[in-house]
């Protein structure tokens, strides 16, 4: 897949654009990254980036409150936005000959967003009932513990959609400023996939970003993590949920070291990739035979995203009633010991990058999909181009998988998360958990 | 536009529509053989007889059957739903004929062992233990036995009923089989890069052996009607946030009337940033996250269901004023732009979904499944089009009455 380079430019106010020709539709996918997210904010904010997302929705001078969802609605667009740890990032996928105006939105609410005090009063009830449809789910729950006690200093250890007491608290002054400060061209870059020559998608985009101004981009958050020393484990017990669940988090290295696509094959090794329960796919995964095949769990997932800093890879089992957590875990440990100490023979190789290759086909063979991935790989700088990412995944050996697990299914480095459903627990709504679903859409 | 080539293997009826400079394509088999096909009182059967075709076939293991389609990095999977189990799946272009091969093999040649019925089953009960504490499944569940009487087809999940589950026998899913899966109509339908003549060649070879002549006709399903207006709150301890299912029985997707119920469901919920629901409770009060609608498509009334997740103190609220946007609907006060918005919006979505092999399958199975015609896909945006305000207001007088409807409301106790 060589040769898919996006075209790319600078503006002179910092704010890059990538292009890339897809004329199988007559559509235009159009996608803003801003490099702000749960990283960038410190107790007593957290959720901030979150909340300022939605706020993004609700008018600029020229574009009154409901005018963008209504304009997007009459065009048959799909259209989002989304805040990760990492990023802040907003799409509309449109009818090609309606690009101009996604574009004309979107440099609108680059820099003129109302944020108007009465809006944020609003919209902070429905962030609460987001977050509180978040903690109806024993995943979410156990998560956002055990990503609270793997990190002791890096900002990831908060995640994302913030505690319901910081939420509350959040002012319209101080979304404000935090708009001021992160959303800049020179802190933003802009992805265009879409049925036109590249070279004229950009023109485009050009025209309707360049004269927005800003100012140059903030400092890096720094709170580097500091080696851990040992497992640490974390119980959550609820009535909320039916059965028991075990995560596994192991510390692991951010997008652009070596280990990071070997580590992406580790999730496919482990359960093929996109999880696997009762789909027809996936199930000649490791995981899948060990737990599922036997008896012991009804859904398992592999997980690893490609971010800024060292993150965690994660790995989860849905448990059959009655199945004892200990013996779930024991059998994901083992299987992860077997991945650092014997390399995969050739059939599993073989078959194992075939998924990991058809994998990234799937989604990039829609237009909206083929930008977000573009988007997605440059957030973290794991790639140029979507053709650079799979090109090292089709270079993956058998000993780079055994090596990257070698590196990182180790015990000192991981945190180790049961959920226990117990009926015997009061009710006891909202309890002050802090980790979100990793693509926190509006 | 969208432009099919159709072929027939014995009762399969096939549909492909080629999208050049893809490497993939999307696959949907459509069997007759959902909830509509299951036997009185057997509510279960569909989904237990599916999932073991995933089992293994006569002739590979359930392991070796998985095997190979995770060595062409196929993804698929097989759900139930009102009318169909439906078969889904994505492969490379050129990996279409294993894939067909190995589809084929599941639904013509499955093992349906004993051994994988009851990995199944335990699976399934799994899953019902799961939902009890799920709000999402335990206000559906409710709101289907409130809205349909026992021994109506939906009036349970897909999912089944635990003694169902508990009770059924290799005899009874071979039984399903024959008379449903291979025994009643089916729809094939290939989107993506492969052209037409090189994937309907691989279709004949991997479903030669599909059975020809007439369909066995489903059982028609019991007369249900709400007549009177039925809620029902429950209790899920340990949550945190309520979810809502409001709802009424629909129409058939051959109803005249059908095209402008889409567009009513538009204006009225479908969206939760472009309809009026919406836009009320969401972006005016904040009393939701999400807020939206759905119509079913069945060759038989299925359910047209809002839903919302509300805090406990604001499902009154939030309900109450669902109504009213209702009731002004009913009223006739339905302004000329939200009307224009909702068909704008419905056919704008179909050049949008023209992106995806996925989205492109899912329109052409539609138009196959309910015969809607050589020129639907020309005629079908002309339809949206010219719905009338006045056919708005009938459709909701007729379909989204005020004074009967269920309402399943899931989680924290609600204030008294």
């Amino acid at each position: 897949m060589s040769g898919d380079l996006p075209l790319v430019r600078q503006l002179s106010n910092g704010l890059v654009l990538h292009a890339l020709e897809a004329r199988h539709a007559p559509v235009v996918s159009l996608w803003v990254w801003y490099h702000v997210g749960g990283r960038n904010e410190v107790p007593g904010t957290t959720g901030m980036s979150h909340f300022l997302e939605h706020m993004l929705f609700k008018g600029t001078p020229g574009h009154p409150k409901g005018d963008l969802d209504r304009l997007l609605a009459r065009y048959g667009a799909s259209w989002n936005a989304f805040t990760n740890a990492d990023v802040t990032c907003y799409f509309e996928t449109v009818p090609a000959d309606r690009y101009a105006t996604a574009l004309g939105l979107e440099a609108d609410r680059m820099r003129n967003a109302l944020i108007a005090l009465e809006e944020v009063e609003a919209e902070r009830t429905v962030i609460v009932s987001e977050r509180e449809g978040y903690e109806n789910d024993p995943s979410f729950l156990l998560g956002e513990e055990v990503q609270a006690v793997a990190f002791s200093r890096h900002t990831y250890g908060q995640g994302v959609i913030g505690s319901k007491e910081e939420i509350k608290l959040m002012t319209r002054d101080g979304l404000y400023e935090h708009y001021a400060r992160f959303y800049s061209p020179s802190n933003a870059y802009v992805v265009i996939v879409g049925d036109g020559e590249a070279e004229a998608l950009l023109d485009e985009a050009a025209t309707a970003f360049e004269d927005v101004s800003g100012d140059p981009p903030p400092p890096v958050p720094k709170a580097p993590e500091p080696p851990q020393m040992g497992e640490k484990r974390v119980v959550v017990r609820r009535a909320g949920g039916a059965l028991p669940m075990v995560q596994l988090a192991f510390r692991s290295p951010r997008a652009t070291d070596p280990l990071a696509a070997a580590l992406s094959g580790l999730t496919v090794v482990l359960s093929g990739g996109g999880g696997a329960g009762d789909g027809a796919s996936g199930r000649s995964s490791r995981l899948y035979r060990a737990l599922i095949d036997a008896g012991l769990a009804t859904e398992i997932e592999a997980s690893f995203q490609l971010m800024k800093d060292p993150y965690l890879f994660w790995v989860e089992a849905s448990l059959r009633p009655g199945v004892p957590h200990v013996d779930v875990e024991r059998i994901i440990l083992t299987e992860l010991a077997r991945l650092a100490a014997e390399p995969l023979d050739q059939s599993e190789l073989t078959r194992v990058r075939r998924q990991m290759l058809a994998g990234m086909a799937y989604p990039t063979d829609t237009i909206t999909g083929r930008a977000y991935q573009l988007g997605q790989l440059l957030s973290s700088g794991a790639a140029r181009s979507i053709g650079e990412w799979y090109d090292r995944l089709s270079a993956l050996t058998a000993d780079d998988l055994r090596e990257a697990a070698a590196a990182t299914f180790a015990e000192r480095s991981r945190t180790a998360g049961w959920f226990v459903p117990d009926d015997h627990v009061a009710s006891r709504p909202g309890t002050d958990t802090r980790r979100a679903a990793p693509g926190d859409t509006r | 536009m969208i432009r099919r080539t159709r072929t027939q293997v014995g009762r399969l009826q096939v549909a492909v529509a080629e999208i050049p400079g893809l490497r993939s394509v999307a696959s949907l088999l459509a069997l007759d053989a959902g909830q509509l096909a299951e036997p009185r009182g057997r509510s279960g059967v569909a989904r237990l007889t599916a999932q073991t075709l995933l089992r293994g076939t006569e002739t590979r293991s359930a392991q070796e059957w998985s095997e190979g389609l995770d060595a062409i990095g196929a993804s698929s999977r097989l759900d139930v739903g009102g009318q169909a189990a439906l078969f889904s799946g994505q492969c490379l272009t050129g990996d279409l004929r294993a894939y067909l091969r190995l589809v084929a093999e599941a639904v013509l040649h499955p093992a349906l062992a004993a051994a994988e019925l009851e990995f199944v089953r335990q699976q399934a009960l799994a899953q019902i233990e799961e939902d009890k504490k799920d709000t999402r499944a335990v206000a559906e569940k409710t709101w289907r036995e409130l809205a349909y009487p026992p021994g109506h087809p939906f009036h349970t999940r897909a999912v089944g009923d635990e003694a169902v589950v508990r009770s059924t026998t290799t005899e009874e899913l071979r039984r399903f089989h024959s008379d449903h899966v291979v025994g009643g109509g089916a729809v094939l339908v290939i989107a993506g890069g492969a052209g037409a003549a090189t994937a309907i060649d691989a279709v004949n070879e991997a479903f030669a052996e599909w059975p020809a002549g007439r369909a066995r006709p489903a059982a028609a399903a019991l007369p249900s009607v709400l007549s009177a207006t039925v809620r029902r709150d429950v209790v899920v301890p340990d949550k945190t946030q309520c979810d809502v299912v409001l709802g009424w029985h629909g129409l058939p997707r051959n109803d005249p009337r059908y095209v402008a119920a889409r567009v009513t469901n538009m204006v009225f919920a479908a969206d939760t940033f472009a309809s009026r629901a919406g836009n009320v409770v969401r972006d005016q009060l904040g009393l939701a996250y999400y807020v939206f609608s759905t119509l079913g498509s069945t060759r038989v009334a299925s359910p047209w269901l809002v839903r919302m997740g509300v805090n406990p103190e604001n499902v009154t609220r939030a309900v109450g004023t669902t109504f009213d946007e209702l009731r002004r609907m009913h009223e006739g006060d339905i302004a000329e732009d939200d009307l224009a918005l909702a068909k704008d919006k419905l056919v704008g979505e179909l050049d949008v979904a023209l992106e995806s092999p996925g989205g492109v399958a899912q329109l052409v199975l539609e138009a196959e499944l309910f015969d809607l015609g050589d020129d639907h896909f020309e005629r079908y945006p002309r339809e949206l089009r010219a719905v009338t305000k006045d056919q708005v207001v009938e459709t909701t007088r007729s379909f989204l009455p005020l004074d009967r409807y269920a309402l399943a409301v899931a989680g924290p106790p609600l204030p008294a």
